[in-house]
């Protein structure tokens, strides 16, 4: 009864309601969603490599090496020689290594030269390897492999021919049309930057460059595509590379012997060092949404208050009848919070609705744009518990206008 | 005794020169019906206050069903008016949102009144005071005033109270329905035996009453200066 009767009376009082459920509905919107990208971002970012001990690449900061070998974002300042990724991965503590080379692109997605060892020892999330969807690594010079996501969006299947850009830039006018790549394999979708990656051999990058002098196309050279694949293309340079060690223990000496390589200026980075670099960094604009967001609920949930102290006024009947029936003064307090409550809770539904809905629309976008897969789920621990925050927390706030209906049920007379 | 009152004096503790009520005795016999007429500013509401526990006086004995009003906590009091007293208002005494139906059982709510057969209980009162049926499932501010004040009866007495207090629960009705309402209010209240306490200053619906008393008489609050 006591329920019935605070949905009514708030039905009864609908403008003012309404626009109180509304602002509490927004304010919740935007503190869910806050908090839900925060934590699919930080799960994403902290799933993209896993398994690698250090990456490698020309002397510069670490969160820029890191930004442009694992996330394909920015560019790289410089590139190292071939002779060095030799010289440091004879050591024989180095398990295993994989080069990078980048440069190019296709339709705004990155293009990466690599070796077969990346498909034997990339990893990521919880130490899983790359897994194939469709077709094969790459043998051929000409052979590409293709994220999921790349595949997905452009359409490609095996067989498919496709020609790379030159540079990095989504619409480019210097493109290695005279070399177009085989789709010969389609990797799982992982969540990761990889998914928006077409993978070639560091000999398919020489080749489609061997026409190519200071970044232009000097089309003389008049080999066939068949003769390219009988010449020796050894890459003269790569941008960066991974490494896997056989003991962790190891990691710093070799880190140290890198960063005093005398011949190149080159830096090793841990990657697990760089991503929580990255996530503090991150962490400060997040944290300063959520306080933002926070105090949009807080004035949310004062604006909630307030209108419900404006109607105990105007409910001073209501509340002179409920005593005169034999209602104790509590039970105006706790008729308030239950109001308060209501349009909290309403509030929950709707603004997690609208959420989800906004997420499922956006993700494409999301993930097209800024390759960050966001789940429209929302059923996860974290969301519970920020729900349950927020019911208490204007259950907490709704204290003032229960605690003055209380007080008005106190002193009401005839 | 329905009612007794003893040596009772009330005056706001802010102001205690200032006698509301100066009430040195008066008692309603259980089942009696009586109509006590009483100008407003009169001490009318604090008298009536006092009877339904809302208020407790500042010296004297209040006794309603045997029971010292003024020795209860306020929670025992909510508790007694609640079982005890039925009240209906001038005005406002139901919720305008709620229907009639609803209305009733919300009274129910603080009586600790276990009842299965609580919609039949109201559908034979709504009977009783000629509320059609069409009306009960309606918000109650949709019901003319002569119904809304037969609502109010049933909602007043659903919890069976010995006692009912009216306070000018006839001044918004015009004079065929103030009639109308007494005819169907006294032969319910005779039949319950409950007795009823009706306060108006509307002089011509004394002769439903037996005992006619005026405020003024028995509130001394003159003579103290």
């Amino acid at each position: 009864m006591i329920a019935k009767l605070a949905l009514q009376s708030l039905a009864d009082r609908k403008g003012s309601v309404m626009l109180s459920l509304l602002a509490m509905t927004v304010s919740i919107f935007v503190l869910l969603g806050v908090e839900h990208i925060r934590h699919q971002t930080k799960q994403n970012f902290s799933s993209t490599v896993s398994g690698v001990d250090l990456i490698v690449g020309a002397r510069t900061g670490s969160l820029n090496l890191l930004l442009y070998s694992v996330f394909r974002i920015g560019s790289p300042t410089n590139n190292i020689r071939w002779q060095t990724y030799e010289n440091i991965t004879n050591n024989n503590q180095v398990k295993w290594a994989i080069p990078i080379s980048l440069g190019d692109s296709h339709k705004g997605y990155r293009v990466l030269g690599t070796t077969k060892s990346y498909f034997q020892h990339f990893s990521y999330g919880k130490k899983r390897h790359l897994a194939f969807s469709d077709g094969r690594e790459f043998n051929q010079v000409f052979d590409l492999v293709l994220g999921s996501e790349v595949a997905n969006k452009l359409g490609y299947k095996l067989g498919d021919k496709v020609v790379l850009a030159h540079g990095i830039a989504a619409t480019s006018f210097s493109m290695h049309d005279d070399r177009p790549f085989t789709v010969v394999g389609i990797l799982a979708t992982t969540g990761t930057p990889v998914d928006q990656t077409l993978h070639v051999s560091l000999q398919g990058i020489e080749a489609i460059h061997i026409d190519w002098q200071q970044g232009v196309k000097i089309p003389n050279s008049g080999l066939t595509q068949s003769e390219l694949e009988q010449v020796e293309l050894q890459p003269k340079s790569i941008t960066a590379f991974m490494l896997g060690l056989k003991s962790k223990i190891a990691t710093f000496q070799i880190q140290r012997n890198i960063n005093e390589y005398k011949l190149e200026p080159v830096v090793a980075i841990l990657p697990g060092v760089a991503l929580s670099e990255l996530w503090r960094m991150i962490g400060v604009l997040e944290n300063a949404l959520i306080l933002v967001s926070a105090l949009v609920f807080i004035a949310a949930c004062l604006g909630v208050s307030s209108m419900l102290l404006a109607s105990i006024r105007e409910r001073r009947y209501e509340i002179q009848l409920l005593r005169i029936i034999g209602a104790p003064p509590y039970f105006l307090f706790l008729l308030i919070e239950l109001e308060a409550f209501l349009i909290t809770l309403l509030s929950c539904v709707f603004g997690s609705g609208l959420l989800v809905a906004c997420l499922a629309l956006l993700q494409d976008y999301l993930v097209y744009q800024y390759g960050i897969h966001i789940e429209s789920n929302l059923l996860n621990q974290n969301s519970l518990y920020l729900i349950a925050a927020i019911l208490s927390a204007s259950i907490i706030v709704s204290i003032i206008p229960s605690f003055n209906g209380y007080r008005k049920a106190k002193s009401t007379l005839l | 005794m329905a009612i007794e009152l003893t040596d009772i004096r009330f005056y706001y503790s802010d102001r205690p020169e200032n006698i509301v009520l100066n009430i040195p005795s008066w008692s309603l016999s259980t089942g009696e019906q009586a109509f006590v007429q009483g100008p407003s500013g009169g001490g009318k509401s604090t008298l009536l206050g006092l009877l339904s526990g809302m208020l407790v006086p500042s010296e004297g004995k209040v006794t309603v069903l045997g029971q010292r009003l003024d020795k209860m906590s306020s929670r025992q009091r909510d508790q007694f008016r609640a079982m005890h007293i039925g009240y209906v208002f001038q005005q406002f005494n139901l919720m305008p949102y709620l229907n009639a139906i609803d209305n009733v059982l919300l009274a129910t709510q603080f009586s600790n009144r276990k009842n299965t057969s609580l919609l039949n209980e109201i559908k034979t009162l709504f009977n009783g005071l000629n509320i059609p049926e069409k009306e009960w499932n309606r918000p109650t501010r949709d019901l003319s005033i002569g119904q809304q004040q037969r609502v109010a009866i049933a909602r007043a007495l659903i919890n069976k109270p010995q006692i009912l207090i009216a306070d000018e629960p006839t001044s918004s009705l015009d004079r065929e329905n103030s009639e109308a309402f007494m005819r169907l209010l006294m032969p319910i209240v005779a039949e319950n035996r409950i007795t009823l306490l009706f306060v108006s200053h509307d002089q011509s619906l004394a002769t439903y009453f037996t005992k006619v008393e005026s405020l003024n008489d028995f509130n001394r609050v003159e003579g103290l200066g």
